[in-house]
């Protein structure tokens, strides 16, 4: 369960600006939220506070009942291990092949060879690039390149995977493909947190939304899912 | 863990290579500051050969009045002798002294007509003592002037010897405080170089980086290779240094041995090559590491 308790964040350069004002937020095990709103609106942000790659000014943010700022730097990437992350611009290594990016995840948090060998070809599998292992991300299409890096998020079995306008570099046909294996993905028991200003890709989820608005969650759907305004 | 550590240095030797010019940089500031510390170690050697030679040379003279008794003699350089810090005495007797004076002037008649038409000796007897470090003349000087020898002393000619020990402490003492000064100011510059060649190196792997620790890497994992890609620039500087140094001995040694007999610097450096190779290595190393840690902690932040 991932709770947000009157979270707010502020950016503070030459003027004060509130990203996240009072934010109010449950999410159970297992459950597919979509985060909608205009850019700016504080969605990466929340995904951001989730990986504690930044801290919230005031409120708590909780997982699975431990207070995040609770956990001591040492133990963070622990914390990442339990989350997969997917962007927009992909953030694959141009000079590695699909296996090696992937299998790049498994090296730094020190797994051994025989350990990579089996799992990087697996996954590379399930998310239909089984005959791409020795492909570069430039000879990958917007697509695949969006599957490999869904391949890597998913390398450490996380419980939850926080997507960050995972189709904002996609054509139609290619958002639906990521959309479907996001959706495949939480079927299987994983929680899956997307955050997008594509109200299509939402509407052909189908399932909890959450909008945000200058920091505020400002409707929260979820039954039917349909965002219509 | 074996694997981890395989990776590290996979990693970092990849860095190394990846910044060669970088490397190239870095590595030869490293390099000067090792040339710079062997040269140090070489004067050192060559001042303290300087100084032992020059010591061996100095001594103090105590110059005993007529009436003192060769008896009083022996007992004050017993005396003398019982003292830790003297090294040892020698008895020149009034004979002996004017017979050493004559052979040294054997050629000189008008120095051997002026004896002949003396009635009696007029030279004195005397001791010579050799302390165990020149440090310690002033004390065998104190020793010496005390009550106890007082009224059978005549004169002692250590202040003359004084300046000339004082001079020789004061050199050696200059070079190795200026040798060492020159090496930290360079061993800094070095730390420098490192420091921002690896920040470079950080810069320009930030996309590395991020994805790193998105995935969760641990900072173990994350650091270690800029740790070992330092390691790398020192140990490289230390072989090179290593391969300069001892043709350039080899070569310089007979040189010094023709200015200063007996003192030979390449069989000081090669008795003692394995302790220098490793000195050379480990100062190389900490160097680099060092400079490495230095900029993760500052520019890594996990």
């Amino acid at each position: 369960m991932i709770e947000f308790k009157e979270v707010t964040t502020i950016y503070d350069n030459d003027e004060t600006i509130e990203i996240l004002n009072g934010v109010n937020l449950e999410i159970k095990d297992g459950e597919f939220v979509s985060i909608i709103g205009p850019a700016g609106a504080g969605k990466s942000t929340m995904l951001r506070l989730l990986t504690r790659e930044i801290s919230p000014h005031k409120g708590e943010i909780v997982l699975d009942g431990v207070n995040l700022a609770h956990i001591p730097p040492k133990a963070i990437p622990l914390l990442r291990r339990k989350i997969g992350t997917v962007y927009q611009d992909f953030k694959l290594l141009s000079n590695k092949t699909a296996f090696e990016n992937v299998a790049f995840a498994m090296e730094v948090c020190g797994a051994d060879r025989d350990e990579i060998e089996i799992d990087v070809p697996k996954i590379l599998g399930i998310v239909g690039l089984g005959d791409k292992l020795k492909s570069f991300p430039h000879q990958l299409s917007g697509g695949e390149k969006q599957r490999l890096a869904i391949a890597r998020a998913l390398i450490h079995r996380p419980r939850i995977i926080l997507a960050d306008e995972p189709t904002g570099n996609l054509d139609l046909v290619n958002s639906y493909d990521v959309v479907k294996l996001l959706m495949k993905i939480n079927e299987l028991g994983t929680t899956v947190i997307l955050a997008t200003h594509n109200r299509e890709v939402v509407n052909a989820i189908g399932k909890r939304v959450l909008s945000i608005e200058k920091g505020k969650i400002v409707r929260d759907q979820v039954e039917n899912g349909k965002y219509v305004i | 863990m074996k694997e981890s550590f395989r990776r590290i240095f996979d990693v970092g030797w990849t860095n190394f290579k990846r910044n060669s010019y970088l490397s190239m940089g870095t590595t030869g500031v490293m390099v000067l500051v090792l040339v710079l510390f062997s040269g140090l170690m070489s004067l050192n050697y060559l001042a303290s050969q300087v100084v032992s030679g020059l010591e061996e040379k100095v001594d103090v003279s105590v110059y005993f009045k007529n009436d003192a008794s060769e008896e009083e003699i022996a007992k004050v350089k017993s005396d003398l002798e019982s003292l830790g810090t003297v090294k040892n005495v020698e008895y020149v007797s009034k004979d002996q002294a004017l017979n050493e004076f004559k052979e040294r002037h054997a050629g000189d008649t008008l120095v051997q007509d002026s004896l002949a038409e003396l009635d009696e000796n007029p030279l004195q007897a005397s001791l010579n003592v050799k302390a165990e470090d020149s440090a310690q003349y002033a004390s065998i000087v104190t020793f010496l002037e005390g009550n106890k020898f007082r009224s059978l002393v005549d004169k002692i000619n250590f202040y003359e010897n004084e300046q000339v020990i004082a001079r020789v402490l004061s050199i050696s003492g200059g070079l190795q405080n200026w040798g060492f000064l020159l090496t930290m100011a360079l061993a800094l510059i070095a730390i420098l170089v490192t420091f921002n060649t690896v920040r470079l190196t950080i810069y320009s792997q930030k996309q590395e980086i991020e994805i790193m620790r998105l995935v969760g890497g641990s900072n173990w994992h994350i650091k270690a290779p800029y740790l070992v890609e330092g390691g790398m620039y020192g140990a490289l500087a230390a072989g090179i240094v290593t391969v300069i140094f001892y043709p350039v001995a080899f070569f310089i040694s007979p040189k010094i041995e023709s200015l200063m007999p007996g003192v030979s610097l390449i069989s000081y450096f090669a008795s003692n090559i394995i302790q220098f190779i490793f000195l050379l290595f480990f100062i190389g190393i900490l160097l680099g590491v060092t400079s490495s840690f230095v900029a993760i902690r500052r520019f890594l932040k996990i």
